[in-house]
């Protein structure tokens, strides 16, 4: 799919640390569920999403699979899924193994694009009821990725979050009934002045940046250098950039092997569950992806041990856009400032005013 | 059909290892005992286990008794359907329809069950309940109410039963329940998630535990979920032993007459929850305990007094009506024997039962800091009732409250949009394939539909080469979609120095915002649109971002004259620009002023309407209301007294606009936003 036309490479982009980093962390455990990625145009938010196929480790599936289940876990479903969209399949079917794909959710997609649906075709041809997957088949175990996320129609926004929550898809519709997997890393991307999103769905994603433009000269002025030489040869500067991306792509792979091992003390998962309570957040999911992001954090250093610095960093990317807010109140761009606040603010005079300045 | 996602494959996280949340497992066991308790809602904040907990039941229910059929063939007891009502479903996939391969391939009609019929005896689980889609709901409502689902479409007429236990999640950060669907549900659970550090750390443990190897923790835990399971089938098996004295039941009546619950369904509720309880703790006798512990789950979101919202509005009156009708609640002696003790039990237990009750209002968690606000604004604002003209000032936002549905009638005209606030059949592709009907000629063609309409024929009908159906154009069938319209919401707020006296504008800011917490939820496009000194001013253009809005307003500076006449202008200027770009939308324009308008738009000679601002206000205000595809409101913010102006009051007749005062704009109660029905 992306063979013809180079993409700008992850590692080309100048500055955005906190938005690379959250896409990592996001590699190397996928059940972190996703970044969001707030920020105004033009601040290389789509092209760092892009790029990401270049770094995206290779997983094991079926060769074929419309599903792309996993043979260590998911194999007993082959044959019933296999059989829902009409495929015939050998008895020993062959694993391959192939790279994490990005899957694009355009923002005017039909919902039976998104599910799944009848499959028209064979309807017509064989007088058979099958299924034709959708995009959350596609993007099992794969990223997600949707340009625009606010702008999403409130119909493919239940559809999501209702996958999300299930790690899976239903398909009942227009006649076939079916169940497959679904669990994919939601990335998407929004410009907060074009409206919020809805707070189910801001959950859902595990972590949150917000990326603005660099204000530093000599890093506006490298922007312009690389975007000016990718548009001139774009092959010659993907290749100039070839080692590069495979040093990261190795290192990812590494902390994804060493994430296992990773250890955190009885101190830190207090810590995690104090910091929670302490700037208030719905529900346990900011402590879990706390504890999650901490951990990958930590394997992405090299590291078996969770620092005290890991937690801070991983807060900072798992809370923002989960700190209990008044409705129509912005987002906590500073969460230190929403920390220091919550402590002083026990009295309920902590009214609108003293909010942190909107991020516009 | 039993997903992936539970029976096999990777294994669901195991209700019994759930840390905390002993309410909500409480209710599910229930259901399970007795599922004749009529579902169980799970409603609360995101994240806090809902969805884990509702699928994990699944591992826990008994199996279903053997019809007499089985009972000749005991070595399979049949597991309980559990069956997931996706929102994105069609409605053939919920009622069911004909099978078009089997009607294609021998030319009989053989219906497809839907998910309401194969849910028979089982569990019906609908995450997010509360965003389901109204036609949906009322399949869901219609089959629920009558124990069956009948199915008269495509040739087939068939009615098969459909008695299912109805489980549902919900945040309602994302909007209520319609309130038939809420009674649907026998209990319902407040969640909220566990406050105690060693709780959330546990939390934690397990859930790490679980995601480094799913099956070994299943495994670990499956003695306790056995256990469990033979705990709830000894409890089903005792249910029809449990004693229910005559004491009990007249508590149990009692109990829902002080709580002013609609109708009798709650006292049976009441009972069946409290005696399933009572057969799972393994007691023979039916106590006053179990009532009042069960009683929170089956009463709370049945009471019909909407939910005061928790602190007291500033208005003292409502307050006081309030007040006398909660107190005597608790004080009523009870004539029972042991009413000593248990009414002192009763206590706690009943005011534990108010939390879930204010949790609606909860939802906008505005109203939690304000009311000090507006109160302060109140004791402050008396000594200048005339503010100075020339004095700016920035209000905070008063009490914000749920408001009163608005809407637009849902009519036939097709149109673009999207949100949630009135209902319209869309002509794009897009919006939910509600159903489909006769060819219209749009080109959305229902391909489940026509196969369906040209199955049974096929045997006779002559096929072209490589295809298996021969489609006439008779058999065209187009798809109905549905989308709920975002309606253009224009605020239009006096900022005059007028609306600074007593804490007028902190209240007029909190209606505003309820206002715009009601757009947000309803995805409307709203514009902000002030007015004050000599001008008026767009202070946001149409936007769906409801936060900017809410933002802008809390940041309004009020002072200065009333131009009313040119913030109406300007409003109508800006609904006319909406209305160019999109001439099927339905704009709804709200005016929030005291009406006392004392600026005119250009200077004219004395006498005539030029030099007198109200006359031309109100003149405009009725070439306004000429224009027919906007709906306008007027809220009034002038205090209620004996010197009224009721000057709001003319220029909504002016506008012909729908009049409110802010109160009552609030919606009274759980009832009224019972939507009028199309």
């Amino acid at each position: 799919m992306s063979q013809p036309n180079p993409i700008f490479p992850f590692v080309a982009i100048v500055g955005q640390e906190s938005l690379k980093l959250a896409l990592i962390l996001n590699i190397i455990n996928p059940s972190l569920a996703g970044v969001l990625i707030r920020g105004e145009k033009g601040t290389a938010k789509s092209t760092a999403v892009r790029s990401l196929a270049q770094i995206l480790p290779a997983i094991e599936v079926f060769e074929g699979d419309p599903f792309q289940l996993d043979p260590r876990t998911e194999a007993e479903l082959l044959a019933e899924l296999s059989a829902a969209v009409g495929l015939s399949r050998l008895v020993e079917p062959r694993i391959v193994q192939r790279q994490i794909r990005v899957v694009e959710l355009p923002v005017g997609a039909t919902e039976d694009r998104l599910v799944g649906t009848l499959d028209l075709e064979r309807a017509l041809k064989t007088g058979e009821k099958r299924v034709e997957p959708g995009l959350l088949a596609a993007a099992h175990r794969g990223i997600l990725y949707v340009d625009e996320v606010n702008l999403l129609d409130d119909h493919l926004v239940d559809a999501l979050l209702d996958s999300a929550a299930m790690g899976g898809c239903s398909i009942e519709r227009e006649g076939v009934s079916l169940t497959h997997p679904a669990r994919f890393t939601l990335v998407g991307t929004m410009n907060p002045e074009e409206g919020e999103l809805r707070p189910q769905l801001l959950d859902r994603f595990g972590l949150c940046v917000h990326v603005s433009g660099t204000l530093e000269l000599a890093q506006r002025v490298a922007v312009l250098e690389r975007r000016a030489a990718f548009e001139e040869n774009p092959e010659a500067f993907v290749a100039s950039w070839a080692a590069e991306s495979e040093r990261l792509a190795q290192k990812i792979s590494q902390a994804q092997k060493l994430l296992a091992e990773v250890k955190v003390s009885q101190e830190s998962l207090y810590e995690i569950a104090r910091l929670c309570l302490e700037v208030g957040v719905d529900g346990h999911r900011g402590d879990i992806v706390i504890h999650k992001a901490a951990k990958a954090m930590a394997a992405w250093r090299g590291q078996t041990e969770v620092t005290p610095a890991d937690l801070e960093a991983a807060a900072e990317l798992a809370l923002p856009h989960r700190v209990r807010r008044q409705p129509l109140q912005a987002l906590a761009d500073n969460l230190d400032l929403r920390r220091n606040q919550a402590r002083d603010s026990r009295s309920p005079k902590a009214g609108p005013s003293q909010k942190p300045a909107p991020g516009l | 059909m039993s997903g992936p996602l539970t029976g096999r494959g990777r294994p669901i996280y195991p209700l019994v290892a759930l840390v905390g949340q002993t309410t909500m497992v409480q209710a599910l066991l229930l259901a399970a005992i007795n599922p004749l308790c009529g579902g169980v809602l799970l409603r609360g904040e995101k994240g806090a286990a809902k969805s884990t907990a509702a699928r994990g039941l699944r591992e826990i229910l008994p199996p279903l008794p053997p019809t007499s059929a089985e009972s000749a063939n005991p070595s399979l007891p049949r597991g309980r359907p559990f069956l997931t009502l996706p929102l994105n479903a069609t409605e053939d996939r919920v009622v069911g329809g004909l099978d078009f391969e089997v009607a294609t391939r021998q030319g009989i009609r053989v219906n497809n069950p839907g998910l309401l019929s194969q849910a028979h005896q089982g569990i019906l689980y609908i995450d997010e309940v509360n965003l389901l889609d109204d036609h949906l709901v009322d399949l869901v409502l219609d089959a629920a109410a009558r124990g069956s689902c009948a199915l008269e479409r495509e040739g087939l007429s068939l009615t098969l039963p459909s008695q299912f236990i109805l489980i549902g999640t919900m945040n309602p950060e994302e909007g209520e329940l319609r309130p038939q669907f809420l009674d649907r549900f026998g209990l319902a659970v407040q969640v909220a998630s566990e406050k105690d550090p060693e709780l959330r750390v546990e939390t934690l443990r397990r859930r790490e535990e679980f995601e480094a190897d799913p099956w070994v923790f299943a495994a670990k835990w499956a003695p306790e979920t056995e256990l469990l399971k033979a705990r709830v089938l000894k409890a089903q098996a005792e249910l029809s032993r449990v004693v229910i004295p005559q004491r009990i039941r007249e508590f149990i009546a009692q109990l829902a007459v002080e709580r002013h619950v609609a109708g009798h369904r709650a006292d049976l509720l009441l009972e069946r929850a409290a005696v399933a309880l009572c057969a799972f703790q393994g007691r023979k006798i039916l106590a006053e305990t179990e009532v009042l512990e069960v009683a929170p789950l089956v009463l709370a979101h049945r009471q019909r007094e909407s939910a005061p919202p928790p602190p007291p509005p500033p208005d003292p009156e409502p307050n006081e009506a309030e007040a006398n009708q909660e107190e005597p609640e608790q004080e009523e002696p009870r004539p029972e024997e042991p009413n000593q003790e248990e009414s002192e039990r009763a206590e706690p237990t009943e005011t534990e039962s108010a939390p879930p009750e204010p949790a609606p209002a909860a939802a906008s968690p505005l109203d939690r800091p304000e009311p000090e606000d507006s109160g302060e604004e109140d004791s402050t604002e008396p000594p200048s009732p005339r503010p100075n003209a020339l004095v700016e000032r920035i209000f905070e936002i008063g009490q914000t409250f749920k408001v009163r549905r608005v809407e637009t009638a849902k009519d036939r005209l097709r149109r673009r949009g999207s949100g949630r606030r009135s209902r319209g059949r869309v002509s794009q592709k897009q919006g939910r394939y509600v159903k489909s009907g006769p060819n219209n000629g749009l080109g959305d063609l229902a391909l489940d539909a026509t196969i369906r309409a040209a199955a049974p024929y096929q045997l006779g009908r002559e096929r072209a080469p490589g295809l298996a159906l021969a489609l006439w154009p008779s058999d065209i069938r187009c798809r109905i979609r549905e989308k709920k319209m975002g309606n253009h919401l224009f605020l239009t707020v006096d900022a005059s120095g007028s609306m600074g006296a007593r804490g007028r504008m902190a209240a007029a800011k909190g209606a505003v915002m309820s206002l715009l917490l009601d757009a947000y939820q309803k995805r409307d496009q709203v514009a902000l649109i002030s007015f004050r000194r000599d001008g008026a001013a767009v202070n946001l253009p149409l936007t769906a971002s409801a936060d900017l809005a809410g933002r802008l307003l809390a940041e309004m500076p009020i002072g200065g004259r009333t131009p009313l006449a040119h913030g109406l202008e300007l409003t109508f200027r800006e609904v006319r620009n909406a209305l160019l770009k999109n001439p099927l939308a339905r704009p709804i324009v709200i005016v929030v002023t005291d009406g006392r308008g004392n600026v005119s738009l250009t200077a004219g000679p004395p006498g005539s309407t030029q030099s007198r601002p109200l006359q031309q206000a109100w003149a405009l205000a009725s070439v306004m209301a000429r224009e027919k595809r906007a709906k306008y409101l007027v809220v009034d913010t002038e205090e209620e007294s004996l010197v009224a102006f009721k000057l709001a009051e003319r220029l909504a007749a002016a506008l012909e606009a729908e009049y409110y005062r802010i109160n009552d704009l609030k919606a009274e109660t759980l009832l009224s936003l019972i939507r009028a029905q199309t």
